[in-house]
Formats: structure tokens, sequence, C-alpha cells
């Protein structure tokens, strides 16, 4: 017993170093689910706060840009209506509205973004309290963000396609072949795009959108353009899409919040 | 006193500092200078190691907080914190430390400071990427980020020993 006391006197600082060095690697054991831990959750609060404080000189710098990023839009909006009024008559616009909307939108602004690491989040200034909850879909003006992994009740992180974890099934727009888009760490500019057999002919510069088979997001929103292919190892190509959203300058995104998600889930859950 | 109450706000200060203005430096996609390790290399030397290893554990966990990274920044800085008093041996003037010094380019020279500075940067930077990949497949491309970052963060640190912490 003595010699124990003696010897733990002795190596304390080498055992504190051991103990402290466990727990960080049991946080990186647990990756993800470590995120959705109660304490990150409410650190998300405190975090965000102070993200957000700063984040004002950040926007009124950046006012120039969302601006244009504004006018260009409301253009593009403006003559979509022009193009539909047009062949549309009365009785389909009525049809047509009094469906039961299926997607609506949560606009939001982001907060706090990474984009140089391996593992990269975002922060947005929306949460549960203005209906923001894990696994919905964010997008932006110019394509898809990513998912929604947590929220509190004033923030969310978000996943966005830059992050290793990241996986959503897509399709190429012109032969509707389905594959899954993934991350591999390199450039915050390109993604990977897999298991498209390799006898299909890949049309070089082709748009890559959204699948539509998870209810996260509706079908049809565009992810990126495929750069160049490969076909390295067994019977799947290689895929290097550039991505239409560029994250290093985002600021404003909207978060999709889909009625009918629970619906299809519940159901699907039920087959398996 | 004096010391304690400097070296805590310091803490603060760094991961502040971090967190809102040096992640937001990044240069080409490599480089991120991780300055938040001023407050490991300018502890003062007679700290007891206990407190060394726990305030450097704290202020991982505080940066991995922020940077929404689950306990690398904690793991790495641990490690370095650990393995300081030993460099700091191995780096000893001939005649030891003088007393009410502190580990600092005033004190010890640019020559000095700048090896300090640069062994523990790349053993940090080392470990954090390695773990932020966790697989050595990229071996070359994450030791090519590390020889980078690390470049980056000690001549900020270094930098900043002439412009902030003059005297």
């Amino acid at each position: 017993m003595k010699t124990l006391l003696r010897f733990i006197q002795k190596y304390s600082n080498f055992l504190l170093f051991l103990l402290l060095e466990t727990i960080a690697i049991t946080f990186i054991a647990q990756g993800s689910s470590y995120q959705k831990s109660r304490i990150i959750g409410l650190n998300r609060q405190v975090t965000g706060y102070i993200f957000s404080k700063v984040d004002g000189a950040r926007e009124y710098l950046s006012l120039k840009g969302v601006n244009q990023q504004l006018v260009d839009e409301n253009l593009e909006l403006r003559n979509r209506l022009d193009r539909i009024s047009g062949q549309m008559d009365s009785t389909i616009v009525i049809s047509e509205f009094t469906k039961p909307y299926h997607y609506f939108y949560v606009p939001s602004r982001i907060v706090h973004n990474s984009v140089f690491k391996q593992y990269n989040y975002i922060t947005l200034n929306k949460g549960k309290k203005q209906g923001v909850f894990k696994d919905m879909g964010v997008i932006s003006d110019h394509g898809l963000v990513g998912i929604v992994l947590e929220s509190s009740r004033n923030f969310a992180t978000v996943i966005p396609i830059i992050n290793r974890d990241f996986r959503l099934s897509v399709k190429i727009k012109s032969n509707n072949y389905a594959g899954i888009l993934r991350w591999e760490g390199e450039s915050p500019l390109y993604a990977v795009l897999n298991e498209i057999p390799f006898h299909l002919e890949i049309p070089k510069g082709d748009t890559i959108l959204t699948s539509g088979f998870s209810s996260i997001f509706p079908e049809g929103i565009e992810v990126g353009i495929i750069e160049s292919y490969s076909l390295e190892k067994g019977n799947f190509y290689d895929i290097r899409v550039k991505l239409s959203t560029n994250f290093q300058s985002l600021f404003h995104v909207n978060v999709i919040r889909n009625y009918k998600h629970e619906e299809q889930q519940n159901l699907e859950d039920r087959i398996r | 006193m004096y010391i304690l109450t400097r070296n805590i706000v310091r803490f603060f200060v760094v991961i502040l500092i971090q967190v809102l203005v040096m992640d937001n430096v990044m240069i080409n996609g490599y480089m991120v200078p991780y300055v938040y390790l001023l407050f490991i290399l300018l502890m003062p030397f007679e700290t007891p190691r206990w407190i060394q290893l726990l305030s450097g554990f704290m202020l991982g966990m505080g940066i991995d907080l922020f940077e929404n990274t689950p306990g690398m920044h904690t793991a790495a800085t641990v490690m370095v914190v650990f393995i300081r008093p030993y460099l700091l041996n191995l780096l000893a003037p001939r005649d030891g430390y003088e007393s009410e010094t502190f580990p600092r380019i005033h004190y010890y020279g640019f020559h000095w400071f700048l090896k300090y500075t640069l062994i523990i940067v790349v053993i940090h930077h080392f470990m954090l990427f390695y773990l932020e990949v966790f697989q050595l497949k990229e071996f070359l491309s994450t030791l090519l980020r590390v020889i980078l970052s690390s470049i980056l963060s000690a001549s900020t640190i270094v930098l900043s020993q002439y412009f902030v912490f003059r005297k």
C-alpha cells in the first residue's frame, strides 16, 4: 500500500497527463455522437451568442455583396413569374395554390462558418424557437448547403457538404442515375460522387441535383457541376463535382421544413 | 498575484483571439495560425506541473467547444503541455533560467524563443492534424499541412512578441 502511494505520488503528473489525454481521446472516438450530447447543446447557446455578437461587424462589411445577391435573385424570380403568368390560366393557378403545401423555408443567417477543416460546421442564428429542427435541409441561393445536425433554442449547427461525415443521395440531371455525394477533405470547392456504375456515359459539365429520395430535400435542388471523372478502382466512377455553393462567402441560407417529413419517415421506419 | 491574474486574463484573450480573429485568417486551405499556444508558451517556469496540465486541458476544451471539434485540440494541447518542462530543460542556457524571468524573447533572445516555439508548435500541429484526419491514407498531404501551418503559427507567435508582449 505504501509503495503504491509512493508510486502514485512520484508519477502523479504523468498519471494526470494520461487521464486528461484519455478523456480527450474518448471525445474524439465518440465523434459525431459527442456533437449531439447535452453539454455541447448548452455550449451551442453560449458560443452561438458570442459569434452572433461579433458577426455584426462582418455582416456590415459584406453588405454590398449581399445586396447584389438579392438584386440578382429578385430579377430571376421576376423573370420566372413573367414566364409562368403568361402561360397559366386562373383555374390552374387556383388549383396550384389550394394544394396543401409541402415545403416551407425558414430564412436564416450564418453566424459562424469554418471552411478549411476536415470536419467543418456552420452555426445558424435560428433554432427550435423558429422551427429549425434536426435533419432539416439547408440551401443557399446557389445550391445545396447541408443538413441540420442539432438545434438549441436559438441556434442550430449544420453539417455542410464539406464535412467528412456528410453523405447525400444525388442524381445526374441528364440520365437520372443516382449516387452518393461525399467530401474527401481536400478543397472546399469540390466534392466526390460515387456509386455511378462504369457502363454509363458521364456527361461532363452536366448538373448534379438532389435525388429527392430522402425527405430532407425536395427533388431537383442544384448541388454542383461535373468537373471530371476517373475509373480507378472497381466498377464505379469517381466523379469530381464542382459545388454550386461557395462556402467561403456564405451569409444567408434557407432551412427547408418539410411538412410531410414525419409521415414519410414513419412509413419507412415501419417497413424496416 | 499579479502574474496569476495576468495569466488568467491571457487564457481568455487567446481563446477569443483564436476563434474570432485567427480562424478567419486562412491562407489557401492549408494554413491556419493557431496562436492560442501563446498561453502555453508564456506560462511561467515555476508553475506547478498539475496546474500546467489542467490549464492546458481547459484551454484545449475551450478551443474545441468553439471550433466544434471533439477533443482534438485538447489532446494536442495536453501533449505539448506535458512535453514543455522537458523541452525547457533541454533548451536551458548554460547557467539555467534566472528567477523572475519568463520564457520570452525579451529575456532569452530571438534564437532561443524561435527554437522553443517551433518545437512546441510542430509537435502540437502534428498531433492535431493527424487526429483530425484519423487515418494514414493521406499521410503526405497532411504532412504538408502540418509544415505550412506550423510555419505560419510559429511566425505569428514570434511576431506577437515584438508587437504585443514587448516587455
